[in-house]
């Protein structure tokens, strides 16, 4: 089965200790990641998509260690950060397509994928303009609709329906919700989110330390 | 907040930003290290400076001359590229533009900022010319205080003038973006080419106030009339030995101080003048979309297939991740009918300087713009997590640069052979490989666009 392993994970900048001795297995479901700002959930999912190196501990994708494992994880991989710079010039479509080849995807099929993830999320109608006219929700939406192409086993969201009204985040409650019958889905929130009943596991960050919430 | 608080804010605050960017560290110690690399030996065979095929026998004064000029004609686009490219090249608008502060105090502030900067590279080239000077010259005739006249003289101005420019075109809606870097070349171009169409008028003011890059006066002062403009700067090669100039009779020539301090004074005058015509940033969503633009838009898209399964992996990723690529470089139909119309140019007219020419810019443009976004870092964090490595999206780009090069070159290939096909290659291999380094390591679209354009002014203008 499927499964993310962390194993003591400690992360640092500099002198300061932002992650210490977390060790959780992630196995398809949803786990809910809370806890106030600052915590260090951005830092644990920035850690999980491989965006970034533990400063100790070790991390285990299908029982193979990373780093040797991190080429078959970011293959099953999708990552939607909190803050991307998206590039403004591009349409969000190209934006998509850019992402999808990246990925390695049939750019056909992706494009296809990526009008039923928008139509979903209620960003269809936007998909040719260009991402500057996009308002903060709308970005929002468009780096969760890149994550979810393709067919990953593990995504990785931070705060994915931050910005996003109560209607536009249960539609992407939805969609998270199918994909962890099959996914992992980490999913960062630090607010008591509507998800939290359907949810495999809801971890609490606290001062770098993780624990059952 | 009074305009004069204003200015010091504004200085102390893109000063207290300079100061933590490691590139002014890095621009303060190359500049007096690459210096010394400009200044010829005794026996060198090309000189950066030439007169009349004859190299200036090195005297204080021609060394410091030899130093400003370098900087006040080579060296202005590394300054442009600094100035915009570096740790003040995002400003908070969306929060000054809306307070009460004065536009020309913050214009003005920023401005002595960025002349600061660059002040600070030229103390740098001075002390480091005191010691070419020890290397280079006899030790009885060293002249430091020749050695900073000159070179403070020549490049001051002009470097300050460049600061000037960049707060203008940070100013105005229009050349905040790629046609900014455009006109910073046609500026430079200008500006390097009219004042030696203007080397045989007589000593004054008004000659010398053509003269930007102040360089021709203290040159061609000491030749005989018919010769003054008879100097190559850049890769110059000796052919006639060498030659005695009285730079400094140049330097203390009639109108020439005077017009280096009215350079200085009017660029005072154009950062100011750039507060005065602020243009605000706008809301790209309030802007009208303009007749072609409406015309070119994509349109409303297709209706979704809500039943489309997840995308599989494509058969072959790298060929596509490479189509990708080229379909994000040739991007719109104005580029692709451009593209077009070059390809088809080229099966009637001359190769190497008309259809390649006309390429390399159109890819340069679109190359360019590709790269900086895609190398931003908040874009690259991002694509470093996904299945294709970062490098092999650098790969494809260069192969999508290199096929795009080559379908624009293609009739004329096919009419002139092997000629056109050996420099379609390298010019469409080396460029988006340049590109490509450029944009990775500042992260950023206009400082490979400018050193770009640059050199392709250098092979349109080549034999």
């Amino acid at each position: 089965m499927t499964e993310l392993r962390l194993e003591a994970i400690g992360k640092s900048y500099r002198r300061k200790r932002v992650l210490d001795d977390v060790s959780h297995a992630f196995a398809p479901g949803l786990t809910l990641l809370t806890g106030p700002s600052g915590a260090g959930k951005s830092t644990l999912l920035r850690l999980i998509a491989t965006a970034e190196k533990p400063s100790s501990g070790r991390m285990y994708w299908d029982g193979a260690p990373l780093p040797a494992a991190r080429g078959a994880l970011r293959s099953s991989l999708g990552y939607a950060p909190q803050a991307v710079e998206l590039p403004e010039d591009l349409t969000a479509r190209e934006f998509a397509m850019h992402i999808a080849a990246l990925k390695g995807l049939d750019l056909a099929a992706a494009d296809r994928q990526f009008g039923a993830i928008t139509e979903r999320i209620g960003l269809h109608a936007d998909i040719n303009n260009r991402i500057s006219t996009f308002s903060g929700g709308m970005r929002r939406r468009l780096v969760f609709a890149q994550a979810m192409l393709g067919e990953p086993r593990l995504l990785a969201l931070d705060e994915p329906t931050a910005e996003l009204d109560r209607e536009t985040a249960e539609k992407l409650g939805a969609l998270i919700l199918e994909r962890a019958a099959t996914a992992a889905v980490i999913m960062t929130t630090h607010l008591a989110d509507h998800l939290a009943p359907d949810a495999a596991a809801v971890l609490r960050v606290e001062d770098g330390r993780m624990e059952a919430a | 907040m009074s305009a004069a608080a204003v200015v010091r804010s504004s200085l102390a605050t893109s000063l207290a930003r300079y100061s933590r960017s490691w590139g002014l560290w890095l621009l303060l110690l190359v500049a007096p290290v690459a210096a010394r690399l400009w200044i010829p030996g005794e026996n060198d065979k090309t000189v950066v400076i030439a007169v009349n095929g004859s190299a200036p026998i090195m005297t204080s004064a021609m060394l410091g001359v030899d130093l400003g000029v370098v900087i006040s004609t080579l060296l202005l686009p590394v300054a442009f590229i600094y100035l915009r490219s570096n740790a003040t090249r995002r400003q908070p608008w969306q929060v000054e533009e809306t307070t009460a502060a004065p536009r020309a105090a913050i214009a003005l502030g920023r401005f002595a900022a960025d002349v600061a900067v660059l002040g600070g590279v030229l103390v740098a080239m001075t002390v480091a010319g005191w010691f070419i000077a020890w290397l280079v010259t006899p030790l009885a005739s060293i002249n430091l205080g020749d050695v900073t006249l000159a070179l403070w003289l020549i490049a001051a101005p002009a470097l300050m003038g460049v600061a000037a420019v960049r707060i203008l075109f940070d100013a105005l809606r229009f050349t905040r973006g790629a046609l900014g870097e455009f006109l910073f070349f046609v500026l430079w171009m200008v500006a390097i080419i009219a004042p030696v169409s203007g080397s045989e008028k007589n000593d004054s003011f008004a000659g010398n106030i053509v003269d930007f890059a102040g360089f021709v006066r203290p040159l061609s002062y000491s030749l005989p009339e018919g010769q003054r403009g008879s100097f190559a700067i850049g890769a110059a090669p000796v052919e006639h030995g060498r030659i005695a100039l009285d730079v400094k009779a140049g330097l203390l020539s009639d109108g020439y101080v005077a017009s280096r301090f009215a350079w200085a004074g009017i660029s005072v005058l154009i950062a100011a003048f750039a507060g005065l015509v602020y243009m605000p940033h706008r809301p790209r969503k309030e802007r009208r979309a303009g007749r072609l633009s409406r015309l070119l838009a994509p349109g409303a898209p297709t209706p979704a297939d809500l039943s489309a399964p997840p995308a599989g992996p494509a058969r072959a990723a790298f060929p596509m991740l490479a189509w990708a690529e080229a379909r994000l470089i040739g991007r719109g139909p104005l580029w692709l009918a451009m593209a077009a119309a070059i390809a088809v140019g080229g099966a009637f007219v001359e190769y190497r300087h008309v259809t390649s020419a006309a390429a390399l810019l159109l890819l340069i443009f679109g190359l360019t713009a590709h790269a900086g976004r895609t190398e931003q870092k908040g874009l690259a964090g991002l694509a470093s997590t996904l299945t294709l490595p970062p490098m092999a999206r650098r790969a494809a780009f260069v192969l999508a640069g290199l096929g795009w090069m080559l379908a624009m070159s293609l009739p004329a290939i096919a009419r002139g052979g092997a000629e056109p096909l050996l420099l379609a290659l390298a010019l469409g291999a080396g460029t988006p490989l340049l590109t490509t380094l450029l944009a990775a390591w500042t992260r950023s679209a206009f400082a490979p666009r400018l050193v770009l354009l640059i050199l392709w002014y250098g092979y349109l203008s080549a034999a």
